[in-house]
């Protein structure tokens, strides 16, 4: 009977070619619409690492105090200082936990006819590699011992090695940052981490991939200074490399890894500890204000999602309700308008759930056209994105297999609710009316 | 015009379809309105004036390498800019933390009282040297530029009070309401030592486009301080007509000077058109997007009219054809029609106005937007209506060519 | 095969109440060709479209093939619809978007028959009424006389055990009329139970048994004095 259905269905919408047309393309717009802002917003709402996501910790510890939290409703700093971050490095409390900073870095290639590089770089602890489950072509990242050692290692990315090696395993070879020499421990494979979680403090959230990784020891022992933010409650108050680091300027990143609810409890009663002891210290002259966040709660608080995609995805629902509206409108016209062939299909013998079998399913067949049409456009709204959004964002949103399926299931589910009332008013028809010869 | 009682009476007996057209009209209505009030918004951030004169202008980043000690870096970063200004083509040069529409740089707070605990505005610090009025090409309203001596060279780690600052004409009317700021001291940040106001430009936005900078956009204070460091920023006036051929030149140039250097990236070098056009492009394109979006919505709200009104006159011929038997004008069915859809219309605009005004209140909460303005949904109402009866007008005028000799047949 | 006793139709508004047929009684016989007669209003399409399960009915009992349907839901007399019977009507009611075959397939899809035997049955019924030339053709595209042929075609496809025809012959003319009225007899002939509405003395003269209605009730034919001036229309030939 589906394929009956069906059949009568295409013959029905040929039959009224710009009623059909109206349908299809309030249907096809409308999906359009919410499809392609709904590919940015998927694409900025993203879970950078699924896996992990709820192992990984960012803490807050208030180190400023409650008239600067006041401006930020009770919040700590998004950010630590150098004395916080070493105090929780040093206690050690989680399975595996890292400082991080972006570090403007540049590479002076080996051969002398090409300038010197700068790409995206940080200073990390080597836990940071198994972490943040960076994969790895070659080698892997480097040892405890080597940050203990203040060690001049370096990991690469594939790119990085493609340029300087040809992607020969480059393991073992050195490179030359900023005038100094650097032995390669690994070279990662593609890794591309959007949102860029560990550092959207400091990014746009939606960067060039990380290029290199330097130990944090060997960054802080060469005075590198953060390519990232720098806040200060107040100025430092000893000059130099070493008053900066004793002040309370917050400019460094740090995760923790904690694998169970009860790590992330205690860690949590670890802070809170840690801030107490530097109350009773005479550091913090205020009552402990922590925060832990997991990776999505972090992107979350962060607003990593840009206001732009959020109000468009928001227009775009309000557009494809105002479509369906309409599909419901043009569909009651249509149906009606075939009053007369109900009431002799009734009379014939069709069952109401024959009747709703046979608009339900010329509705998907307009659902379906919507669909169609619906992709292409969505194809050329997603091209459009770039006129939009930020580049760097819209690169994000592409049009893949997922969104396909996704853009047809809307399409025709939505075209099918919108005939659920349409089509109860034709199983309404009387069989009797059409009887009596008006 | 026709009698309104029986026009009710025939909608209530088409129910769904007059609840159909007054909910898309209402719906509508609510996004346009809200549509057209975001675009305006963006509109007006990204017209709005940084206060340089624009064309000609070239921003380069630059990033040394291999250079920590950054007082050896501030000579380089020094030779550059002597360099850039020695160039042809280049009218004047100036080194910069920063530059209006760059997307990064200083904010603090300003005091007028050494022991004011409050500040009363918050502002941007641009570290220039006595070129940057020119380079930038603001316009000095009173007092007078930075003479070249006042100028010092500093680590940021170790800047102290300037004695002298230029001030923007936005933050001196907030600073000193009542008179001329002009000699009267500022406190920047912590500071507990003044500087003194020795000039005031007309205008001077400060390095974000975005919202958030919208209660400060216009306060900048210029101190004479030229930041040291491995990261160099510099903005170039070219002479006219030089422009294109600058953007080329002044990268090799500098490349040929001192080959341990990056200069690379999309904002490495840029034109002010296209740092203009970077720092606004989520802006224009969300205003774009809605413009679509609004003109695609109401092409749809007029076809589902023109569909459901199309479907109502087919439904209603025979009853037509009765009442041009029966007397009724072409005019007179054609103004039935009309008057049907403004009733819709009316109820439709009702709804959506509220909608619209609660959608709006509703997003202010959640994004950092203004109220809506009763102009708009006032627009948007009139604007829903003249559409409603634009779109009536061809199914109704179908209708007025029912022949009364339609009352007479049977199917 | 078709037996109403008591059979009541109320049609109710908020003010009246208004009897289409009270205490009507009827029994068509397996087989049996019955004309019923009756003037405008008398409530004959009433007793067709409640005997061809289109409406309910308020009171009494109706058993079609010894079924008793007043208490069958909508799926079961859509079932009984399209299996035991079939319908002409005086407006033709032919689907305008499909062609004569698939307009004849109707039913028989309804009846979710194999593909190779709705053929067989479809063309095997316009063979019956001469149409099979004109399988392809739409609606539009024929005369009402062979529009109704269709129409017969379509409510034969499905070998209904009753067929129902309201004034079939009503919007042909003469000519076309006699044609439908000849093929109605030859399909009696061959043992299908026919119930037909008319208003046509002549056309009722030539059924087996006619019932007349009047103000929804049947009256009895041989003392009513209506029906002799009735039967004499019919002998004669003149029109009332």
């Amino acid at each position: 009977m589906f394929a009956y259905y069906f059949q009568l269905g295409l013959r029905s919408l040929r039959k009224n070619p710009v009623l059909t047309a109206l349908m299809v393309m309030a249907i096809g717009f409308g999906v359009a619409a919410s499809m392609t802002t709904y590919s940015v917003f998927r694409a900025t709402s993203n879970n950078p690492i699924p896996q992990k996501s709820s192992q990984l910790f960012v803490p807050q510890i208030d180190n400023w105090g409650p008239e600067d939290a006041a401006t930020t409703m009770g919040e700590p700093p998004p950010a630590m200082s150098y004395t916080d971050a070493i105090g929780l490095m040093r206690d050690h409390k989680a399975k595996r936990q890292t400082i991080l900073y972006p570090v403007g870095v540049s590479l002076i290639p080996a051969d002398a006819n090409l300038l010197p590089i700068s790409e995206r770089s940080y200073a990390v602890y080597g836990d940071a590699f198994p972490m943040f489950d960076v994969p790895f072509l070659y080698g892997g990242g480097w040892t405890t011992a080597e940050d203990d050692a203040h060690a001049a290692v370096v990991v690469i990315s594939k790119a990085f090695n493609d340029k300087l090696f040809h992607g020969a395993n480059s393991v073992g070879r050195e490179v030359n940052l900023d005038g100094r020499n650097y032995r390669i421990t690994g070279v990662m494979d593609d890794w591309n981490p959007q949102p860029l979680f560990f550092d959207v403090v400091n990014s746009s959230a939606f960067p060039d991939p990380v290029q290199l990784f330097i130990p944090f020891t060997r960054a802080i022992e060469l005075k590198v200074a953060t390519n990232g933010n720098n806040n200060c409650n107040k100025s430092p108050a000893n000059d130099g490399w070493e008053g900066y680091l004793q002040s309370e300027c917050v400019w460094l990143g740090y995760w923790a890894e904690l694998p169970t609810e009860t790590d992330a409890k205690a860690y949590l009663q670890y802070l809170h500890a840690y801030s107490a002891e530097q109350q009773r210290a005479g550091r913090f002259h205020w009552a402990p204000n922590e925060r832990l966040r997991n990776v999505m709660d972090w992107l979350d608080n962060r607003k990593v999602v840009p206001p732009e995609s959020k109000i468009s995805l928001l227009v775009a629902m309000g557009f494809l309700v105002i479509c369906l509206v309409n599909t419901v409108g043009l569909l009651l016209a249509k149906f009606m308008r075939r009053a007369s062939e109900i009431g002799v299909r009734r009379a014939l013998g069709a069952s109401r759930k024959d009747i709703y079998a046979q608009f339900l399913i010329e509705a998907a067949a307009v659902g379906l056209a919507g669909g169609l049409l619906g992709l292409l456009l969505t194809g050329v709204g997603v091209f459009g994105v770039s006129l939009v959004f930020d580049p760097r964002i819209a690169r994000l949103a592409t049009l893949d297999v997922s969104l396909v399926l996704l853009t047809f299931a809307v399409a025709i589910l939505a075209t099918v609710l919108a005939a659920f009332y349409p089509t109860w008013r034709a199983a309404q028809v009387q069989p009797a009316w059409q009887l009596k010869s008006n | 015009m026709p009698h309104i009682k029986p026009i009710l009476a025939a909608l209530k007996r088409h129910k769904a379809g007059t609840i159909l057209i007054a909910l898309q009209i209402a719906l509508t209505l609510a996004i346009v309105c809200n549509a057209l009030f975001i675009i305006q918004q963006r509109v007006t951030r990204l017209s709005r004036p940084t206060g340089m004169d624009e064309s000609n202008l070239v921003a380069i980043q630059n990033r040394w390498v291999g250079v920590t000690d950054a007082a050896a870096a501030g000579v380089l970063t020094r030779a550059d800019v002597l360099a850039l200004r020695q160039m042809p083509g280049v009218q004047d040069a100036v080194q910069v933390n920063a530059f209006p529409l760059r997307g990064g740089g200083w904010s603090t707070g300003v005091r007028v009282d050494v022991d004011g605990k409050k500040p009363i505005a918050h502002t941007t610090q641009y570290f220039m040297d006595e070129h940057a009025l020119a380079t930038m090409g603001v316009k000095l309203i009173a007092g007078r530029n930075f003479r070249a001596d006042e100028v010092v060279t500093t680590d940021p780690d170790k800047i102290q009070t300037s004695p002298q600052a230029i001030v923007s004409k936005a933050l001196a009317d907030k600073l000193y309401p009542d008179g001329s700021a002009l000699g009267k001291p500022i406190y920047l940040g912590d500071d507990r030592t003044p500087s003194t106001v020795i000039g005031v430009v007309e205008r001077l936005q400060v390095p974000w486009g975005a919202a958030w900078t919208d209660d400060f956009a216009e306060n900048s204070v210029i101190l004479p301080v030229q930041l040291t460091g491995n990261f160099s920023t510099y903005l170039i006036r070219a002479k006219p007509g030089q422009q294109a051929e600058l953007v080329k030149a002044a990268p090799a140039m500098l490349t040929k000077l001192n080959r341990l250097r990056v200069i690379t990236g999309d904002r490495g070098v840029r034109t002010f058109e296209v740092v203009r056009e970077q720092a606004y492009k989520s802006d224009r394109g969300l205003a774009i997007l809605m413009g679509v979006i609004c003109l695609i919505l109401l092409a749809i709200t007029a076809a589902g009219i023109v569909g459901l009104t199309s479907f109502w006159v087919g439904q209603r011929r025979k009853q037509i054809g009765v009442r041009r038997a029966l007397g009724a004008t072409k005019h007179d069915i054609l103004s039935y029609f009309l008057t049907e859809n403004l009733m819709i219309g009316i109820a439709g605009v009702v709804i959506g106005a509220l909608m619209a005004v609660g959608l709006n209140l509703w997003m202010v909460t959640q994004f950092e937007m203004a109220r809506l303005s009763m102009a708009y949904v006032a627009a948007g109402v009139i604007a829903l209506l003249l559409l409603g009866q634009a779109a009536v007008l061809a199914p109704a005028m179908r209708a007025a060519k029912v022949p009364p000799v339609e009352a007479t047949r049977s199917v | 095969m078709l037996k109403m006793t008591h059979l009541a139709k109320v049609y109710r508004t908020e003010v009246v109440e208004t009897y289409a047929l009270r205490d009507f009684n009827i029994d068509v016989k397996e087989g049996e060709f019955v004309a019923v007669t009756g003037p405008s209003g008398s409530g004959k399409t009433t007793f067709l479209t409640i005997a061809g399960l289109l409406e309910t009915f308020s009171g009494g009992q109706y058993h079609l093939d010894g079924i008793e349907v007043s208490q069958l839901n909508d799926n079961a007399r859509s079932k009984i619809r399209n299996e035991k019977i079939g319908f002409i009507f005086q407006a033709f009611n032919l689907i305008p978007d499909l062609n004569v075959f698939d307009n004849v397939e109707v039913p028989l899809r309804y009846r979710g028959m194999k593909a190779a035997e709705r053929k067989q049955r479809i063309m095997d019924a316009l063979e019956r009424v001469g149409l099979a030339s004109r399988a392809k053709h739409y609606p539009a595209e024929l005369s009402g006389g062979q529009q109704q042929r269709v129409a017969i075609a379509r409510a034969l496809a499905g070998s209904p055990r009753l067929l129902l025809a309201d004034e079939p012959t009503g919007n042909l003319d003469t000519q076309m009329a006699r044609g439908v009225m000849e093929l109605l007899e030859e399909i009696h002939r061959e043992g299908a139970t026919i119930v037909m509405v008319t208003h046509d003395p002549e056309l009722a003269a030539r059924a087996q048994r006619n019932v007349h209605i009047i103000d929804g009730q049947v009256v009895d034919l041989a003392e009513d004095p209506r029906f002799h001036h009735a039967v004499h229309e019919a002998r004669t030939g003149t029109p009332a």
